[in-house]
């Protein structure tokens, strides 16, 4: 706003024709990111078309198959399922967090950052190990007397679930915190005036309330669970692939270009309209944008 | 009622007890990695049946766990440096600057952020085979530059945003040249946006393993995908040794962080 009466004195209205001025202290970013970023992403998504032969294929070849399908099958449930879980465990800590003394916030605080900045790969390393047939969450489970037989808990969707989840609760968690932070506690105050009892407060004024951020926040792990590679290829058996590991071994290992663009871009299709999706409910609830 | 803790009631216990195991539950991981790395066992059995610091001597005795990570705190480095450059002028193009698609422009610098990293990987991967900048170190930088830059553009613009321009005008009229304003007056009041700039660049370039899988070589790998490697053949407790350092590191840095946002707050 203000650029346009510094560059032109004071009370210039806003010229129809401006003159373009910082542009070129981008061109450096836009050049490097039209190189190395737009023009090889671009060049994957054609050769999805045009490799082995022109045409769709390869994306016939994707929709046809029983393997692909169950691929695609094993992602959204994954996701869903990670999705679904970190909601229910993060709607109460970020409440609690919104509310609870500061003296223990800000510990929950620290440990939620130290998990979120800890590297992937240590994180999935120590998950593989607690997982295990040997490892401590079965001898915890058959010391308490849950379970005779260890539990298969790695090598299946049922680790990847595990895992996924607990790297994304940080990221449901803090923005839920900030939702329900900016919740003015006067409108409870008048529900229970009003004569509602603790539950209907919590389903009719504070959930709802909540409610936007909880579908941001839920679409935003969603998206980044549909995308993970690490985690699903580390605690997830052979036996049940995630789509960006489809998309990993079809360029590396059997080196089928067409095949591997033509899911990068099925990954890409999904991802960027659940982001407009996501785009829409960021403004709805904050109409002064972000 | 619900928004106050003290009138919560027994729902209090409830939302204390949830609260306490997620706490717990997130920092198990780490806290057991750690433990680990110190155990005797071979097979990494909890609780171990003695202490020792084998694995530690077998990291730094083994040439190429030193190598992966001098590797990668050397392309970390680089990245971080010309992320933060880069960043800079582009924040100053995009924050002062008023041209047609500046906002589309910021968005698209965004991109690789929300993008799923696997497919800048294996499209990176596809490209850098072809002008064979596949396994150099050049192709690693450039493929983490890609991934730090919308961080350091978004830390150092939201900088820039807060910064009255009016005061850089004010040193200029005082008769410093324009680019003396900004190095002498501007730079030191958007240091913060600079030093978030470059931790998280860092650490994106640090922590990297998607697109690294990618960019590495028989000769040239960095730490985690030297990690990534190991982990594929076997779970040794190497690899906890290794994990601790890089939590070690983690903490070392968010310890930074904190006591310089404290610093520049002053």
């Amino acid at each position: 706003m203000s650029t346009y009466s510094d560059a032109s004195g004071a009370i210039a209205p806003l010229p129809k024709v401006r003159r373009a001025t910082g542009f070129g202290g981008v061109l450096p970013a836009l050049a490097f990111v039209t190189i190395f970023f737009i023009a090889p992403v671009a060049v994957l998504l054609l050769r999805s078309v045009l490799e082995p032969v022109p045409g769709f294929g390869n994306y016939a070849q994707l929709i046809g198959s029983a393997t692909y399908l169950k691929i695609f099958a094993n992602t959204f449930i994954v996701s869903g399922l990670v999705t679904v879980i970190s909601l229910l465990i993060g709607f109460p800590v970020a409440w609690a967090l919104a509310i609870m003394p500061r003296r223990l916030t800000s510990v929950i605080f620290a440990i939620l950052l130290l998990s979120m900045w800890t590297n992937l790969l240590a994180r999935t390393y120590a998950w593989m190990v607690l997982l295990q047939r040997t490892g401590l969450i079965n001898k915890m489970l058959i010391g308490m007397g849950l379970i005779d037989k260890p539990l298969a808990l790695v090598n299946n969707l049922t680790g990847v679930t595990i895992g996924m989840t607990y790297i994304m609760l940080p990221f449901i968690i803090l923005p839920l915190y900030g939702v329900i932070r900016k919740i003015d506690p006067s409108t409870l105050q008048a529900a229970a005036l009003c004569g509602a009892n603790r539950w209907q407060c919590l389903t009719r004024v504070l959930l709802p309330l909540a409610m936007p951020g909880m579908a941001a926040g839920a679409l935003m792990v969603f998206v980044m669970s549909l995308g993970y590679f690490v985690t699903p290829s580390l605690l997830g058996g052979t036996a049940n692939m995630m789509l960006a590991e489809l998309i990993a071994q079809f360029v590396q290992s059997l080196v089928n270009w067409g095949m591997g663009g033509a899911a990068a871009l099925v990954l890409l299709v999904v991802t960027l309209s659940l982001y407009a999706v996501q785009l829409r409910f960021v403004g709805n609830q904050n109409p002064g944008g972000r | 009622m619900l928004l106050n803790f003290d009138r919560l009631g027994w729902w209090k216990y409830i939302l204390l007890t949830i609260t306490l195991l997620t706490a717990a539950f997130l920092l198990l991981p780490i806290v057991f990695i750690a433990a680990l790395s110190f155990g005797s066992s071979q097979w990494l059995i909890f609780p171990p049946p003695g202490w020792t610091f084998q694995w530690y001597s077998e990291l730094f005795a083994d040439p190429r766990w030193l190598e992966s990570a001098w590797t990668s705190f050397k392309i970390a480095v680089i990245v971080t440096i010309l992320s933060v450059l880069l960043g800079l002028v582009t924040s100053f193009g995009l924050v002062r600057g008023s041209f047609l698609f500046r906002d589309a422009l910021k968005a698209l610098f965004l991109t690789p952020m929300i993008l799923p990293v696997v497919v800048l990987a294996v499209a990176l991967y596809a490209f850098f085979l072809r002008i064979g900048l596949g396994g150099t170190l050049v192709g690693f930088v450039i493929s983490h530059l890609v991934l730090a830059l919308p961080f350091s553009i978004l830390s150092i613009s939201s900088a820039l945003e807060g910064f009255d321009k009016s005061i850089e005008d004010a040193a200029v009229l005082c008769g410093a040249s324009p680019l003396e304003a900004k190095i002498r007056v501007t730079l030191p009041a958007i240091s913060h946006g600079l030093f978030s700039a470059a931790v998280f660049s860092f650490l994106t370039s640090w922590d990297e393993v998607v697109v690294a899988i990618f960019m590495s070589s028989p000769t040239l790998q960095t730490l985690p995908v030297k990690v990534w490697a190991t982990l594929r053949q076997d779970l040794t407790p190497v690899v906890a040794a290794a994990s601790t350092l890089l939590i070690l590191l983690t903490i070392i840095l968010m310890a930074l962080v904190a006591v310089v946002r404290k610093v520049l707050k002053q």
